[in-house]
């Protein structure tokens, strides 16, 4: 059925699908209406979960990690500082192996206080072992909720569905709702294999030596690498489902560019606009979009991007000190392919704090990408910004 | 869906996060330790401080769980009397009892007493037949000779025991009188004793009625023979009718006498004796004043018996000695004393008391009675024993200069208790014992004296002799718990109760028995407080405080195992024992 | 009854095994100990940073035949409500979730989850084991350290300069149902309070005073005398306070000098004799208002 819903409720509606069965939740702009959809559903009864009104975000992923590790199906929610302040926990529930799903609205990260959207609070958290899916759309938030649930139960790591802040959040948009029957018959209740029980006690996360904390991690890593192909297949699934697909990654008008876009969030959509227009004059340049970058799908984009003869990678984040983020890790993972294959790339980083990406920013990054020497141009180029 | 690995299988040896797989026995911590603890049952004060040698602290114990047989059984197996004991003995194990640091002293006395007079409630059992061949003879059926002559039987030997007196019991029958030990329970308690297959002649002198040459036919011979002798009370005229021994006169009411007294009646001394022939005459009708010449500070008579003798209205003069005695028609009227004062200590540690000059005075007395103490008659022993002016000269067992001639009581050298006498008793019964099994051929250590007895001072027990304790005792040493090695955080402070008493009045109206004892609840809420001194009583204290769960019950309910594999050796259990019954040791490590 | 004879009211079975990884003589298993004794097997720990993270043993090994989750530092009370709440929609209500932090994880770096949980009135229990410092990353002062003590960052020269802070205050203040404190030297009170705790739905704070041999200084086998001497002396009187207006004392406190409790650890061993009467003085003022609490309610 659909429905003109914002973002944050196409979040809610996801958890609800998915029969979340403990929440914790603690108000951040611009997550809040998660919090406050989920509240209501508990309420009315439309959703049969604990809702825990934590006093902090590191508290609400600590009761996440509790009730996940009792095995039930845990949600919450936050954004920029909340996500930061959970940061020793993200680690603690990756290394725990807990399939937790946190939807976090991108939000830029204080100080000066900002409301508005960039990704530096997500990426920031890249290396605490969490997998890291970006939304384009309300639809693309409503679908992988609900997919995120599958793949972190499938894989035992926990997942990230990332949006940004008022684009997505706020922003009205049609969403085609699942019917609940579908989600169950896609997603049934978790049957978690390691767990708190009373009939099997025993004690989880004790002093790890030297001699198997390596191994364990070896294991994580596994995992995530096994999630690339879970991600694909429980995304093969739902399309066969609900008509509905993203990839990984998605190549959009790609054949015979001469220059590839890559984005990410809703900055995608503006550069479909573009790359429409482009076209429209036969000018080849194509767009790939990311959506998982963690698992970071190295060999999806080795194959699109090889031979290419530019890459500009837009970046709406920047890790100061070394550039634009995907930026960065495309170019490592490009690292590898026989030198005449790898293309030159450009790194722009644009839209920090909200700075809204236009049309016009991303003409003005195709320019400047195709008029630049062939050669890369290893400092990022900061869009938009007054000089 | 398909999948990789199961997550709950190992990969790269292990799983996927740090989940528990055993429990943490496998760390041997025991190996931290350098001290460890053991349990080591000591002995409790008041074992030591029993002339009998009884096992006080393990019938307390018994009676704690509720268990009256067993605790009978423990004391009757060290105590022939326990119901005269309960009432006539001075209870020097209260004197040392730990509780009294805490509050007051267990009244063992009243325990005792109590298990007596039950065990009295039971029909005596039939005669028990000798199991040895041996026969051993007993001189005098006081506590010295009931006693030797009741072990002995235990230890299956057939006794006879020759007693001058027409009645048995000794000083018991004719010197403690009817209201401080009544005579028909003395009677019960001596069936009791005879049940063990043991004979008692009286009016059966030996040397007289009896002639010593008849004693050859026995394998050993027993004297306990007393002090009879009233010594000289030293003043002039002392043959002045109306003077006589306070002794003799004890026994005289004893056996149903009711001599006449006077109005007025002076005794002299201030022992028990003292005390027992004033206490007599008052309830014969007689005033009664008691010269002493030391102060009431000096008495050796009992504090209860001074007491309860000034309760009931005997006068005393302290200070003050009889000098000699004022006559009238032939009979004695008067008694000329004389004030002293305390000098030099004497040979007894006691200031010596000297006569102030010109401070002479006299008191009316129409009867006097000289309690000034009693001494042996060795001339009525037939044999030829080594001896001084006062004891018989006896080895630490009582065995005499004659190998076949041991002797207890008040003729050796120990003080003139019941209960020393009851001891003594023993001790010779178990020199008797090893001396004649030797000679049977079996193979017997001599008695020793230091493994027998309780702690440094005790007196010994046949149990240990018999090698037969039913008590369950864990690496057990001989030495005292003194109060310090107790953690009395683990009791609570309850009052004693008083013994029952008649009134002074009701007292005086004839023999009654003045000190009723308490009653058997309170008894058995008494034999509550006692420590348990020394020996584990599985109060399971150890085994709630241990940190490291390395204390656990043995099986059999007789105490507990220590897992020296885990146990880190802090000492929390033996900090806690409430009654010292474990050590930390070195040894082993 | 003169002696006190508890075993029949301790609970026979053990759900603590030996070869634990606490220092001789710790107060903190015997703890943990009498505590499991009461919930029983149907229990799971939430058990954040402390001593006890390392007493359970290191991997592979559990000393505790219950459930346990390692959690971090501030997260005991947090971590305890998702697994409650998990228990109760899967239809385990009756599994105790026990939140069991050391001090600093209560006091300190813990009390924002702790005082979150508790105003949720969330269905735990939470055990506070106190042994007065962060003892387990080598003795530095908590807010629980009491004035007065050597610590490794309170030294001699500086010794720790404000009071214990009281938590069965700031808990009572929450309104929760249930608080109280407990010793290990008094197993029968707290094996109560325990028992009473269980059987209230709604969050309970139990604050155990646990000596430490080496942070206090003493010798291995005094930390029943100190438990004992604490309660005793009124340094941590044992009460219980409900929905936290009614307060009430639940032993005997005879008010024994405190200077032999002090001089009996070293940690107090720079004590002047003033220093004794100070903290003798302003333990008698604290006792006046306890009784004013017991006696007038909050």
């Amino acid at each position: 059925m659909k429905k003109v819903i914002v973002g944050n409720h196409a979040v809610a509606k996801g958890a609800q699908l998915a029969r979340v069965e403990v929440i914790s939740a603690y108000p951040i702009t611009p997550q809040t209406q998660i919090v406050e959809e989920l509240s209501e559903l508990c309420a009315d009864g439309k959703l049969a979960a604990k809702f825990i009104k934590v006093e902090s975000e590191h508290s609400a992923m600590a009761a996440c990690i509790g009730a996940s590790a009792v095995g039930a199906r845990a949600f919450t929610a936050t954004s920029a500082q909340g996500l930061a302040l959970m940061h020793e926990l993200l680690h603690w529930a990756a290394g725990g192996r807990h399939p937790v799903v946190m939807a976090d609205v991108n939000r830029a990260m204080a100080p000066g206080w900002s409301i508005w959207t960039d990704q530096n609070d997500s990426l920031s958290q890249r290396d605490t072992g969490w997998i890291q899916l970006y939304c384009e759309t309300n639809q693309e938030v409503l679908d992988t909720t609900i997919q995120a649930f599958k793949l972190a139960e499938t894989v035992d790591l926990p997942v990230m569905v990332i949006l940004d802040a008022f684009f997505l959040s706020h922003t009205s948009e049609p969403v085609d709702i699942p019917e609940q029957d579908l989600v169950d018959g896609f997603l049934p209740r978790r049957e978690a294999r390691l767990k708190l029980d009373v009939d099997d006690p025993r004690a989880f996360g004790a002093l790890a030596r030297p001699d198997v904390y390596m191994e364990m991690r070896l294991r994580q890593q596994e995992a995530m690498e096994e999630a690339r192909r879970v991600m694909v297949e429980v995304d093969a699934e739902w399309k066969q489902l609900t008509g509905r697909g993203y990839g990984p990654i998605e190549c959009y008008r790609t054949e015979d560019a001469k220059l590839l876009l890559v984005t990410s969030g809703t900055m995608t959509s503006t550069a479909r606009f573009v790359v429409n227009e482009l076209r429209d004059r036969d000018e080849k340049v194509g767009l790939v979009k990311v959506k998982m970058f963690r698992p970071f799908p190295t060999d999806d984009l080795r194959r699109v991007l090889a031979g290419v003869p530019r890459v500009a990678v837009l970046d709406r984040n920047i890790s100061p000190g070394h550039g634009g983020i995907f930026a960065e890790e495309i170019r490592s993972a490009l690292y590898d392919l026989p030198p005449a294959e790898r293309p030159p790339l450009h790194g722009y980083v644009l839209g920090l704090g909200g700075r809204d990406v236009t049309p016009e920013v991303i003409r003005d990054v195709v320019v400047r990408s195709l008029e630049s020497p062939a050669a890369s141009e290893r400092e990022d180029l900061w869009v938009g910004v007054n000089s | 869906m398909s999948r990789g690995a199961p997550i709950t299988d190992r990969v790269h040896g292990v799983p996927p996060v740090a989940v528990s797989d055993s429990d943490t026995t496998v760390n041997r911590t025991g190996s931290w330790k350098y001290i460890r603890p053991v349990y080591r049952d000591r002995v409790a004060p008041c074992n030591e401080g029993c002339p009998v040698g009884i096992d006080i602290e393990a019938y307390m114990n018994e009676l704690r769980e509720g268990r009256v047989d067993a605790a009978l059984a423990l004391l009757l197996r060290e105590n022939p009397m326990p119901a005269v004991t309960g009432r006539v003995c001075y209870h020097p194990c209260e004197s040392v009892c730990n509780r009294r640091n805490y509050d007051e002293s267990v009244s063992i006395h009243a325990v005792e007493r109590a298990l007596g007079d039950m065990a009295l409630e039971a029909p005596p059992a039939p005669p028990e037949t000798p199991t040895r061949k041996e026969r051993v003879a007993v001189i005098g059926s006081g506590p010295a000779g009931l006693a030797c002559a009741f072990h002995l039987a235990r230890f299956g030997y057939g006794v006879t025991v020759f007693e001058a007196a027409p009645e048995p019991g000794g000083i018991l029958r004719l010197g403690i009188p009817e209201y401080r030990l009544p005579k028909d329970l003395l009677a019960r308690e001596i069936a009791r004793i005879q049940s063990l297959g043991i004979t008692i002649k009286t009016n059966a002198r030996v040397g007289a009625d009896v002639p010593w040459t008849a004693l050859d036919a026995f394998d050993a011979v027993f004297v306990g023979t007393g002090v009879h002798r009233s010594l000289s009370v030293g003043m002039e005229s002392e043959d002045t009718p109306g003077i006589r021994p306070g002794l003799g006169f004890l026994q005289e009411v004893n056996l149903g006498g009711r001599p006449e007294l006077g109005r007025r009646v002076v005794v002299v001394g201030g022992g028990n004796t003292a005390m027992d022939c004033a206490r007599t005459a008052l309830r014969l009708g007689s005033e009664t004043l008691v010269l002493y010449r030391r102060t009431r500070a000096e008495m050796p008579a009992t504090d209860e018996e001074v007491e309860e003798a000034q309760a009931e209205g005997v006068q005393f003069q302290f200070l003050a000695a009889p000098v000699r005695a004022k006559s009238k028609d032939g009979r004695l009227s008067g008694v000329e004393c004389i004030r002293m004062k305390l000098g030099e200590a004497d040979a007894s540690g006691r200031r010596r008391p000297v006569p102030i000059p010109g401070s002479e005075f006299t008191v009316p007395a129409d009867t006097l009675l000289g309690a000034i103490g009693e001494g042996p008659d060795f001339e009525a022993l037939g044999a030829d024993l080594d001896h001084d002016d006062w004891t018989l000269a006896t080895d630490a067992f009582g065995t005499t200069t004659d190998a076949r001639i041991t002797a207890g009581g008040d003729i050796i050298d120990q003080p003139h208790t019941v209960a020393h006498a009851l001891g003594a008793g023993k001790r010779a019964a178990v020199a008797i014992d090893a001396r004649l099994r030797r000679e049977a051929g079996e193979t017997v250590d001599a008695p020793d004296l230091a493994a027998l007895r309780y702690g440094r001072l005790g007196n010994v027990t046949a149990t240990r002799w018999r090698g037969d304790d039913p008590v369950v005792r864990n690496g057990a040493v001989n030495k005292v718990v003194p109060y310090e090695e107790l953690n009395p955080a683990h009791f609570t402070p309850v009052r004693v109760h008083p013994d029952r008493r008649l009134s002074v009045e009701r007292s005086l109206e004839g023999f009654d028995e003045v000190n009723l004892g308490l009653t058997r609840e309170l008894a058995m809420a008494e034999a509550r407080r006692c420590f348990n001194c020394g020996v584990c009583n599985r109060c399971e204290l150890c085994l709630i405080f241990c940190p490291d769960v390395a204390i656990s019950r043995r099986p059999d309910g007789t105490g507990f195992e220590i897992d020296y594999d885990h146990c880190k050796g802090c000492g929390l259990c033996n900090a806690e024992c409430p009654r010292g019954a474990m050590a930390m040791t070195r040894e082993g490590l | 009854m003169s002696q006190v004879m508890i075993k029949d009211d301790v609970p026979k079975t053990e759900l603590l095994t030996s070869g634990h990884l606490a220092c001789p003589g710790c107060g903190a298993p015997l703890a943990m100990r009498l505590v499991l004794k009461a919930l029983g097997p149907r229990t799971m720990v939430a058990l954040p940073a402390c001593c006890w993270s390392i007493i359970a043993g290191p991997y592979p090994q559990s000393s505790l035949k219950v459930p346990l989750y390692h959690t971090a530092f501030e997260t005991g009370a947090a971590l305890a409500s998702g697994m409650k709440a998990a228990l109760d929609i899967r239809g385990q209500s009756d599994v105790n979730v026990m939140a069991w932090a050391g001090d600093g994880g209560t006091f300190d770096i813990g009390i924002q989850a702790l005082s979150g949980a508790a105003e949720r009135n969330e269905d735990i229990l939470y055990v506070c084991y106190d042994n007065e410092a962060y003892m387990n990353t080598g003795i530095q002062r908590s807010s629980s350290t009491p004035w007065g003590a050597w610590t490794t960052t309170t030294p001699v020269r500086h010794p720790e300069n404000h009071p214990k802070k009281d938590m069965l205050a700031i808990l009572a203040a929450h309104g929760i149902p249930y608080a109280a404190t407990a010793s290990v030297a008094y197993p029968t009170d707290l094996l109560a309070k325990v028992e009473k705790a269980k059987s209230i739905r709604g969050t309970k704070f139990l604050h155990i005073l646990s000596p430490c041999p080496p942070g206090w200084k003493c010798a291995d086998e005094d930390a029943i005398y100190l438990a004992r001497a604490a309660v005793r002396t009124r340094v941590f009187p044992l009460m219980e306070v409900e929905n936290g207006t009614r307060w009430r004392f639940t032993v005997e406190h005879p008010g024994d000098p405190v200077g032999p409790y002090l001089r009996k650890q070293g940690r107090f061993r720079h004590l002047t004799d003033q220093d004794v009467e100070r903290i003798q003085a302003d333990l008698d003022a604290r006792w006046a208002i306890l009784e004013q609490r017991v006696a007038y309610g909050t």
